[in-house]
């Protein structure tokens, strides 16, 4: 038995300390689910913009796209991970028409695919809301309710969306170290007329890549959808934070990747408790400039000038 | 010592592991003319940017004017009075023959050549209105140095200033080296001998990241290692 | 160069006398159409200047428009502020030049060009956008703000009053025509020309001595600067500031007006602002959100047919006979 003057000191100490334990694990975990977010989202957006130099302002459409796949799977009828399977299909099939109709044909001249993807993107998010109408899509989570974490209780979906794009993650870093067809992501990338001199089809490698990136894409939007507001314009704020991510992280490395998401997401996620979010974004736009300022190849690269 | 312009002394770089160039003494008095010869991959154009700053040292020491230059902004180092032409034939082709000058005199505080002299000295009084992106690749070198003068520079570093050109106009480019000299100091990198020949002057032979000889060129051109090495029984 | 200089002039004459024309035959509401799309000219020509002379696009000039509509919006509704409609002028030009040096700065001297400026500024207008929407005790929210009273100041001898139609469409045509002709005497001279030398290769312009990120800095304020004077006059001509202002959306429509008008010849652009907004009118009398559809397939069509704008038809039909005579 313990004196009474200790066990209501000790109460006192770990009342304090799981609120504060709460708070922390809670903002860490808002984090990790915004962080997973930009992974995937930036993931395309570093092959496309980082490795073939081609800046796709449609990117956040391949977003809008798989949430709405997700939304239209369920209002049919279908399960969400049904719907989730769909979303990226439907990043990928709009990722590869996007590919072959328009950036293949404006390769070298950078300015032409900024207003001609940015047209596609004005296309599209119109093309959804003529077909779907107006107003946010509702998408029903497939788990409902919380998982108890001891220091906290947290919802159980965000918990999967973050095992999800982790193990997401972890089979793209296999795919492009492990197999023949990352070999020749990495040797097009390395040295495009090298590899079209050994026999690579760097044209067909662009061309898939940047599907493989419009489907990650479209997989991190089904992925959303339940925490989002699913709106056809929905993708340009994904699009702004995933450039952030890779301009911040700098190109070339997945580790790039995910000091960018870490950087974009975690700063975010902090601030959001703080301030109103479109603060919260001004602050985020501006350490993201400064960064890049200070580094200009990137967090991860570590070569400062 | 007071008309030392340009002072590199033990001079070495180090990229990672690589030892690029070690020990390299270099002194270019005003209004001296100097080659650096070597063959291809001895150091030449490394050496190049760490006189005019674009590189630092990783060990010795580069001064101009006994200021160090290292890592200073490239147009703060031109306003110093370092000109330079590249390597490639770099001119804005947008903009005609005579702009490009302007626009060379323009990055001066102090121009003192008209645009009509700077024509003439690099043979391209007839070709002032054309785009500089549509001259031929000779004329583009012509018209690089003709941007460099424009800028007054007390020292002009110019890097393989004949590359691609035609026996012709790299005869005619020494002439036009030749004419200038003694007005400011001149550092050419080179590899074709012929103009290096006709120029005639301090010569300082690169291999493999050192220096393998100094003197003057006819010295150098005697010199059994040298020939081994660099000229080649051709 | 000199004939173009001179074609330049003659189209710019030939503008200047209609807009003098025009208050004879056109009735008041036609007048203030026209002044209002006159106003979105000149937010056309001060991206024109920098994207035209510098190659680099700028995709959220209407952060700029924004902030200056929102400046002036709140000074001239003061009442403490005396002189509101001048200080408010003054105010947006400064506010939207403050904003671009400050984002200006870090890019340009931190070596981002191109594409990364692109989406930068895109960014920037996406949380102008926002914050205008969001920070409401201020900028009003989503309905924005109402009954800014139009332009009126006596200062001296000098009264002002443009509460009327016709002395507004004089205030802002004359402006316009000023500060287009200011511009292209800007990028002919000078600060054009080592401009495209920049653009050209801009670490040769630094070798000669230029320090280009200044320049460029200068410019892109300078060009921020207008759009906000744009901003500033079309909020007292409307009455009424609202986040669409400094929108993703108009960033977009201004890079039509510029594209469609022909990069770099400033005037094209203006051109290009009125005939757009014109097109719009009918356009979304029938579905609003046909716009921004057409909008869409406006900009893949410009970069695969007409790279060079509309004025570039008549360029290339010349060429197209001048080849067809020479093949004789």
């Amino acid at each position: 038995m313990r004196p009474k003057a200790c066990s209501q000191a000790c109460a006192n100490a770990s009342q304090v300390l799981p609120d504060t334990m709460d708070f922390v694990v809670t903002t860490l975990l808002n984090a990790l689910t915004l962080i997973s977010i930009l992974m995937l989202v930036g993931l395309g957006l570093a092959i496309s913009f980082g490795l073939m130099n081609v800046t796709n302002l449609a990117h956040g459409e391949f977003v809008t796209v798989g949430a709405f796949a997700v939304y239209f799977v369920q209002s049919v009828g279908g399960s969400f991970w049904l719907g989730l399977a769909a979303a990226p299909i439907a990043g990928a099939v709009v990722g590869c028409i996007l590919e072959f109709a328009i950036i293949r044909h404006l390769y070298s001249r950078p300015v032409s695919t900024v207003l001609a993807t940015w047209g596609v993107s004005l296309i599209l998010q119109q093309g959804l809301e003529l077909t779907f109408g107006l107003g946010a899509k509702p998408v029903t989570p497939p788990i409902e309710g919380t998982f108890d974490l001891f220091f906290t209780v947290y919802p159980a979906y965000r918990l999967i969306l973050i095992a999800i794009a982790m193990l997401t993650l972890l089979g793209v870093v296999l795919l492009i170290s492990r197999t023949s067809f990352g070999l020749d992501i990495r040797t097009v990338i390395q040295n495009r007329e090298m590899a079209e001199g050994v026999g690579i089809n760097t044209r067909r490698t662009y061309a898939i890549a940047f599907t493989f990136g419009a489907a990650i894409a479209g997989l991190a939007g089904g992925l959303v959808a339940p925490l989002a507001i699913v709106l056809p314009q929905m993708g340009v704020n994904y699009l702004a934070n995933a450039f952030f991510v890779v301009i911040v992280g700098g190109v070339g490395s997945i580790g790039g990747l995910v000091a960018g998401s870490v950087f974009v997401g975690g700063l975010t996620s902090v601030l959001n408790y703080q301030i109103s979010p479109s603060l919260a974004q001004a602050i985020v736009l501006l350490a993201a400039i400064v960064a890049v300022r200070l580094r200009p190849n990137g967090l991860f690269n570590g070569a400062s000038r | 010592m007071s008309d030392v312009l340009l002072q590199a002394e033990n001079v070495g770089i180090r990229f990672g592991g690589l030892q690029a160039l070690e020990g390299l003494n270099l002194t270019v008095r005003d209004r001296e003319l100097c080659c650096i010869i070597g063959p291809n991959g001895a150091g030449k154009s490394t050496f190049l940017n760490l006189l005019t700053g674009t590189l630092r040292p990783t060990s010795g020491s580069v001064r101009f004017l006994g200021h160090d230059i290292a890592g200073l902004p490239l147009h703060r180092i031109a306003r110093l009075g370092i000109a330079r032409k590249f390597q490639i034939p770099s001119v804005f082709p947008s903009l005609s023959v005579e702009d490009n000058l302007k626009v060379a005199r323009w990055g001066t505080s102090s121009p003192v050549r008209p645009v009509g002299e700077l024509l003439d000295l690099v043979a391209l009084g007839s070709r002032a209105a054309t785009l500089a992106g549509e001259l031929a690749h000779g004329q583009k070198q012509w018209l690089e140095i003709g941007m460099a003068l424009a800028i007054e520079p007390r020292l002009l570093l110019l890097d393989e200033p004949t590359a691609g050109m035609t026996p012709q106009e790299t005869l005619a480019t020494a002439q036009m080296l030749l004419r200038l000299k003694g007005e400011f100091s001149i550092v050419a990198v080179e590899h074709d001998i012929r103009f290096v020949r006709a120029l005639n002057c301090e010569t300082l032979v690169l291999h493999q990241g050192r220096r393998l000889r100094s003197g003057p060129f006819h010295d150098i051109e005697a010199d059994e290692m040298v020939r081994d090495v660099y000229l080649g029984r051709r | 160069m000199i004939a173009r200089d001179r074609n330049w002039l003659l189209i710019f004459a030939v503008c200047a006398a209609l807009a003098v024309v025009y208050p004879f035959i056109a009735d008041g509401y036609q007048l203030t159409v026209i002044r209002d799309a006159l106003i979105f000219g000149l937010f056309a020509a001060s991206l024109d200047f920098f994207w035209g002379r510098t190659g680099i696009l700028c995709f959220g000039h209407a952060a700029f428009f924004g902030i200056g509509g929102y400046i002036m919006a709140l000074v001239t509704l003061n009442d403490a502020i005396p002189l509101g409609s001048l200080l408010g002028i003054l105010g947006a030009i400064a506010g939207a030049a403050f904003v671009a040096a400050i984002i200006g700065y870090f890019l340009f001297f931190g070596g981002i060009r191109g594409s990364y400026f692109t989406i930068v500024t895109l960014a920037m207008g996406v949380i102008c956008q926002q914050a205008a929407v969001s920070w409401s005790s201020v900028t009003g929210g989503d309905s924005g703000l109402i009954g800014i009273p139009p332009i009126a100041f006596d200062l001296g001898e000098i009264h002002v009053d443009l509460s009327q139609d016709l002395p507004s469409y004089i205030f802002v045509a004359s402006i316009v025509a000023v500060v287009v002709l200011v511009l292209w005497s800007l990028s002919r001279g000078r600060w054009g020309t080592v401009l495209t030398a920049i653009q050209d290769n801009e670490v040769r312009a630094a070798a000669l001595g230029h320090n280009a990120p200044l320049r460029l800095l200068v410019t892109f304020v300078l060009s921020a600067a207008i759009a906000g004077l744009a901003g500033a006059l079309y909020v007292c001509m409307a009455g009424l500031v609202a986040p669409d202002l400094s929108g993703l959306l108009l960033s977009t429509e201004v890079i039509v007006w510029v594209a469609v008008g022909g990069r770099g010849t400033l005037l094209g652009p203006v051109l290009g602002a009125i005939a757009i907004q014109r097109a719009q009118q009918t356009i979304s009398s029938f579905n609003p959100s046909l716009w921004p559809l057409l909008l869409g397939c406006v900009f893949v069509v410009i970069v695969f047919v007409l790279p060079d704008g509309i004025l570039s038809i008549y360029a290339r039909l010349k060429s197209l006979f001048k080849g067809r005579r020479q093949a004789q």
